[in-house]
């Protein structure tokens, strides 16, 4: 680090400080049943959000598909679990996997489509994945599976780390889902740091030109939607082990991917923070309207997030991100052609 | 033996024949001037040599090695790097990041990138805009980070898409001292111009193209009174008018 860098990291660093302390402490403090459910849903799908954001947020590739990679997880570790008993821990590990080679299968021909094209690519993706699913008995077709609940001598349903199933008190849910998501964010962070990252933000800007500059293009896309779907499938086991139970129209439907997606963009698009704070905002926004509004006010959400997403492309297509950063004078945004260039160029090269 | 060699290419585009059997050399140092009219085929040829078109037929070699329908990416590592006429800035990443992405095709090491980008932003003397994002720059400063970001992957031939287009003469005059500046680094370079006075004079070798034919090469000022290239550049008529007062 230069000292270039240094200078504004202390102050960066206490944000994410007290970030952490919060998230640790909230559901000491918030202790109902409700706010569990909203805590344990808003870090799963920030994980959704932040896994999406490295494709599409810093390698610019709108995918509309990423809830194919949630319910690979989630049948993967499932599956494995009803079928054969093998624990949730292999079987997350197995649902990555086969994440990671799905991904790098469809992967390789889609990112030949450019621009739109492959965001509507995804579209079919997903919607193909979940006909299959819905139509495949072997995985429980349209009806899904059900986790059996882990039980004590007494016949008590019990928690079981080995199982991946808590049911005396769902907090461990809470803190697993945090660490992934943690896990998750400090990648993106790694990612933005290192050749990666800067590869697949000049891949974002501007392909013909990163090219230019030696970036294999097909390569670099391919490691940002391998990332994105590992994260994206252990998040979809974590999620049907909280629900211990699955189907087709809960992890695999567009809704899901198109949240996974608007949520990254109203808190702000490639950068670490913003799928954060997108879904600090949106969840919970989210579940108190459907609580508020009972069974009737299914749509009433949907339309909060449509006009959230008209209102920040309107006048902040940064996310709420660009809108704190509007408050901080800080010396990029500001107004270019201050000083002129220096006058030779050629006398500074001796 | 040339650096770069260009064997005979031909480019294609369904009944369009934009280049028609194209040869010319490149020796390492040297600055060889292309230029032709609008629609010569300038860009194309350009674009067959830097790996983003595969010439129909002939040859391209490059260091001793038949680099024929190499992607562009591919050729960066071999030392060959391009700019675009068109700038392509990396519009919401800063001047230092868009140069690192040059870098980084000869370090896995973000503090070895970013040296290698400081060193460049001082040499195109972009110093000072190294924090502004490379969509708040001037057009005669973006062309500066597409020059310093080719430079950046520390190519041995430098391939410049019409760098002058679009600067005011001072401008121009700097761009000229630059480019003589990378070739004291030992960088060779192609300059693809229209504008044959700026051409001229920073070139040691040109090439001429007009209707995707090489019509003629050579010294600068032995092209420049070449009939063939001043009837291309000002028209038969004015070639006619020429040798009928000569």
């Amino acid at each position: 680090m230069t000292a270039h860098n240094r200078r504004p990291l202390p102050k960066r660093s206490l944000v994410w400080l007290s970030v952490i302390v919060v998230a640790l402490a909230a559901p000491l403090v918030f202790r109902s049943d409700t706010a569990l459910n909203i805590g344990i849903l808003l870090l799963l799908y920030a994980t959704l959000a932040q896994a999406w954001n490295i494709l599409g947020g810093l390698a610019g590739q709108i995918s509309f598909g990423n809830a194919v990679f949630f319910g690979i997880g989630a049948y993967t570790s499932t599956v494995l679990l009803v079928r054969a008993g093998v624990s949730p821990w292999l079987g997350m590990l197995a649902g990555a996997a086969l994440a990671l080679v799905v991904a790098l299968l469809v992967g390789f021909p889609m990112f030949r489509l450019g621009g739109h094209y492959f965001a509507i690519a995804t579209i079919a993706l997903g919607e193909i994945a979940s006909t299959i699913v819905t139509n495949w008995d072997a995985v429980g077709g349209a009806t899904g599976i059900v986790i059996p609940l882990v039980r004590d001598a007494q016949g008590q349903p019990s928690d079981s780390w080995r199982m991946l199933q808590f049911n005396q008190s769902r907090l461990p849910y809470y803190y697993l889902a945090l660490v992934l998501l943690a896990l998750t964010t400090l990648v993106t962070a790694l990612i933005l740091r290192s050749k990666l990252g800067y590869y697949l933000r000049a891949i974002r800007n501007d392909q013909q030109a990163a090219r230019a500059l030696g970036v294999a293009v097909l390569r670099y896309k391919l490691a940002a939607i391998a990332l994105s779907a590992i994260f994206t499938a252990i998040a979809g086991t974590l999620y049907a082990q909280y629900l211990l139970y699955i189907d087709p129209e809960t992890t695999m439907r567009l809704d899901l991917s198109v949240l996974a997606a608007l949520i990254a963009i109203l808190g702000g698009v490639g950068t670490v923070a913003g799928p954060l704070i997108g879904a600090a905002v949106m969840v919970p926004m989210s579940e108190l309207t459907r609580a508020f509004l009972g069974g009737g006010g299914n749509a009433i959400d949907l339309l909060l997030y449509g006009g959230l997403i008209v209102l920040i492309s309107l006048f902040e297509p940064q996310g709420l991100i660009g809108i704190g950063r509007r408050f901080r004078r800080s010396p990029r945004s500001q107004p270019v052609a201050v000083e002129p260039a220096p006058v030779s160029s050629s006398e500074e090269a001796h | 033996m040339p650096l770069l060699e260009v064997d005979r290419v031909t480019m294609r585009f369904g009944g369009l024949l934009a280049n028609d059997a194209v040869s010319f050399g490149v020796e390492p140092g040297q600055i060889v001037g292309l230029i032709g009219p609008n629609g010569a085929g300038k860009t194309t040829l350009f674009n067959c040599i830097s790996g983003f078109l595969r010439p129909t037929s002939g040859h391209i070699r490059f260091a001793g090695q038949d680099v024929t329908g190499w992607p562009a990416e591919r050729l960066v590592h071999a030392g060959l790097a391009r700019t675009f006429q068109i700038v392509r800035t990396f519009t919401d990443m800063t001047v230092r990041e868009n140069v690192m992405v040059g870098a980084f095709a000869r370090t896995n090491s973000t503090a070895e990138a970013r040296r290698i980008a400081d060193e460049l932003l001082a040499f195109t003397g972009l110093a000072s805009r190294a924090d502004v994002l490379g969509g708040n720059l001037t057009v005669a400063e973006k062309k500066r980070v597409e020059l310093a970001r080719a430079l950046a992957t520390q190519p041995r031939l430098l391939l410049l898409d019409e760098v002058m287009s679009g600067l005011t003469p001072a401008e121009r005059g700097q761009a000229v001292d630059l480019i003589r500046a990378v070739r004291e680094r030992g960088i060779a370079v192609v300059l693809v111009e229209h504008i044959m006075e700026v051409v001229m004079p920073v070139s040691d070798w040109v090439v001429v193209l007009s209707s995707g034919r090489k019509i003629a090469e050579g010294p600068p000022a032995t092209v420049a009174r070449d009939p063939d290239v001043i009837a291309a550049y000002l028209g038969e008529r004015y070639r006619q008018r020429m040798q009928e007062e000569a």
